[in-house]
């Protein structure tokens, strides 16, 4: 299961972009189900996958930490419908916090194991914790990157930024750049 | 029973309290940058926290502070929620003028958009959630608050010390609590031999002391800030009167403490006092934003010995009326039924 805040045509910016290049592929080769951000609650297939759409229930926040946390509940009501519905999932792959509260969730009331896919951090994106709404939003991505089993990424840079300002132990960061390096993962983490 | 609640770390994280499991998550290990987030980080924890704690057959939230939480759990759990609304932000601000305030307000919506039922304090409450959300009448339930007895009994046995001329206020100084009125209606008196004792504290305080000053009632104006119940309890045996001058009260507890003590009553009609009190028979209502009505209010019953022992006794009454049993049976009568609706609907969870 791939919880997401946005995925083609829901666009906010590249992580969409990013995710059309890789899901189809994964969803060839493993039974795949993407809960995303939509503009109304919806069960459909997208790409090969099963798509649960969960529509934001509220539209005014004051920034984008109280706007994700209110997401993420909503896309938690999209992955339990979908898990009800469908049956348990052996993973739950979030992309960046913006999602990864969500799995945190699932993870705690499912006991799927959880990865996270590492883009950007709001260290490499603000470059200084300088404002409380900075280090509330690295506080909550230390958090959640801490509680999955699995975090991935793209780059040396990365992995290496994790270890020293999130404290993550290198053997829990793996590199995935397509399809087959996500689902090597995968099986990395069921052993 | 199991209560998830908060704790700034000089609380037990678990304890056991007259039979209810009470377990505490600590919201301090991040930071926050406003009240919304540090509640929306709390009921992260409570999600995360909830998840160990085994299965629930129904989950109970309090306003938006917790919604976020209980909404998550229902859907995990696929168990049903009911939400109690104590208070909205519309109610208590009359306007939204900012986005923080909006999204307590869309939150609140959510909430009774989600919940199985919806129990309100109050008949006013029950129209104001209905106003406010468009939540349907039929899935609120009404359930009075209760006032607690013991507070009555463990009254020391003592005459009562009133002089006739002591005017008492209990509650948050916040501008909703209509403290200002009350001096207001102190300075229109101001000829009388008037004492005016201000029990609680709040951000208005110091704007009241200044008010007071302005007003040249300093002196007859007493603030006595937060105090605990025996105190509480030896000053309203000093009490004349007391006054709850609300500009917005979904219930009024402090109503009922009064009326259980022997003390009579002046409330605003507002809220849930309008329902506890009825004009000349328990208490006297004043129009509420009125220090003019109120001030009259104050004169009269101060006046008038024949109208206080009337009311005080119709109060003693009145107030047994009000008990947390009976607040208790009426939400267990909620859960009954929401499970019964439950047990027969198809919306379960997969194991099931």
């Amino acid at each position: 299961m791939h919880i997401s805040w946005e995925y083609p045509p829901w666009v906010v910016g590249g992580l969409s972009q990013e995710l059309k290049s890789i899901l189809p592929e994964l969803a060839k080769k493993v039974r795949t189900i993407l809960v995303v951000r939509g503009d109304r609650d919806e069960v459909a297939e997208i790409d090969g996958m099963r798509l649960f759409k969960s529509a934001s229930s509220i539209k005014c926040s004051p920034h984008i930490l109280a706007y994700i946390h209110a997401l993420n509940v909503d896309l938690v009501r999209g992955a339990s419908t979908a898990i009800h519905e469908e049956g348990e999932v052996p993973v739950v792959h979030t992309h960046d916090w913006v999602s990864c509260l969500a799995g945190v969730y699932l993870k705690t009331c499912f006991g799927a194991p959880l990865v996270t896919s590492v883009y950007t951090t709001e260290l490499t994106r603000s470059k200084a914790l300088d404002s409380l709404l900075n280090m509330g939003i690295f506080d909550i991505e230390r958090h959640c990157f801490r509680k999955s089993d699995l975090v991935v990424v793209k780059s040396h840079e990365m992995q290496v930024h994790l270890i020293e300002d999130f404290g993550l132990d290198k053997e829990k960061i793996a590199y995935a750049r397509n399809a087959d390096d996500l689902i090597s993962a995968y099986r990395r983490l069921q052993g | 029973m199991t209560v998830l609640s908060f704790t700034d770390g000089t609380s037990e994280e678990h304890e056991r309290m007259d039979g209810v499991d009470v377990v505490r998550v600590n919201p301090y290990v991040m930071r926050y940058p406003d009240f919304i987030s540090w509640i929306e980080g709390l009921n992260m924890l409570m999600v995360e926290r909830g998840a160990s704690l085994g299965s629930f057959d129904l989950i109970h939230v309090h306003d938006w502070l917790t919604a976020y939480s209980g909404i998550a759990l229902k859907h995990i759990w696929r168990r049903p929620l009911v939400a109690t609304i104590h208070a909205t932000e519309l109610g208590r601000r009359k306007v939204l003028t900012n986005n923080s305030e909006r999204h307590v307000h869309e939150m609140e919506w959510w909430l009774t958009y989600e919940a199985w039922k919806v129990i309100c304090c109050s008949r006013y409450m029950m129209n104001e959630v209905h106003s406010n959300f468009w939540c349907p009448t039929d899935k609120i339930s009404v359930i009075y608050n209760g006032y607690d007895p013991k507070m009555v009994k463990t009254r020391s046995a003592g005459q009562t010390r009133k002089d006739g001329k002591t005017v008492l206020f209990v509650g948050r100084l916040v501008y909703e609590k209509g403290p200002h009125l009350l001096i207001e209606a102190a300075s229109l008196l101001k000829e009388r031999d008037l004492r005016v004792i201000i029990v609680g504290e709040g951000a208005m305080r110091p704007y009241l002391e200044g008010l007071a000053r302005k007003l040249d009632v300093s002196k007859k104006v007493t603030f006595m800030g937060r105090v605990n119940d025996e105190t509480l309890l030896s000053i309203y045996e000093e009490a004349s009167v007391l006054v709850i001058p609300s500009l917005y009260e979904p219930f009024g507890i402090v109503a009922l403490e009064a009326m259980s003590l022997g003390v009579p009553v002046i409330v605003s009609n507002t809220g849930g006092l309008d329902e506890i009190v009825r004009d000349e028979h328990e208490g006297l209502k004043f129009q509420t934003g009125s220090s003019e009505a109120l001030a009259k209010a104050i004169a009269r019953i101060l006046d008038d010995e024949g109208l206080r022992k009337r009311l005080i006794g119709n109060a003693r009454i009145r107030a047994k009326e009000f008990a947390w049993e009976t607040t208790t049976d009426q939400t267990f009568d909620v859960y009954r039924k929401v499970l019964e609706e439950y047990n027969s609907n198809n919306w379960k969870p997969k194991a099931d």
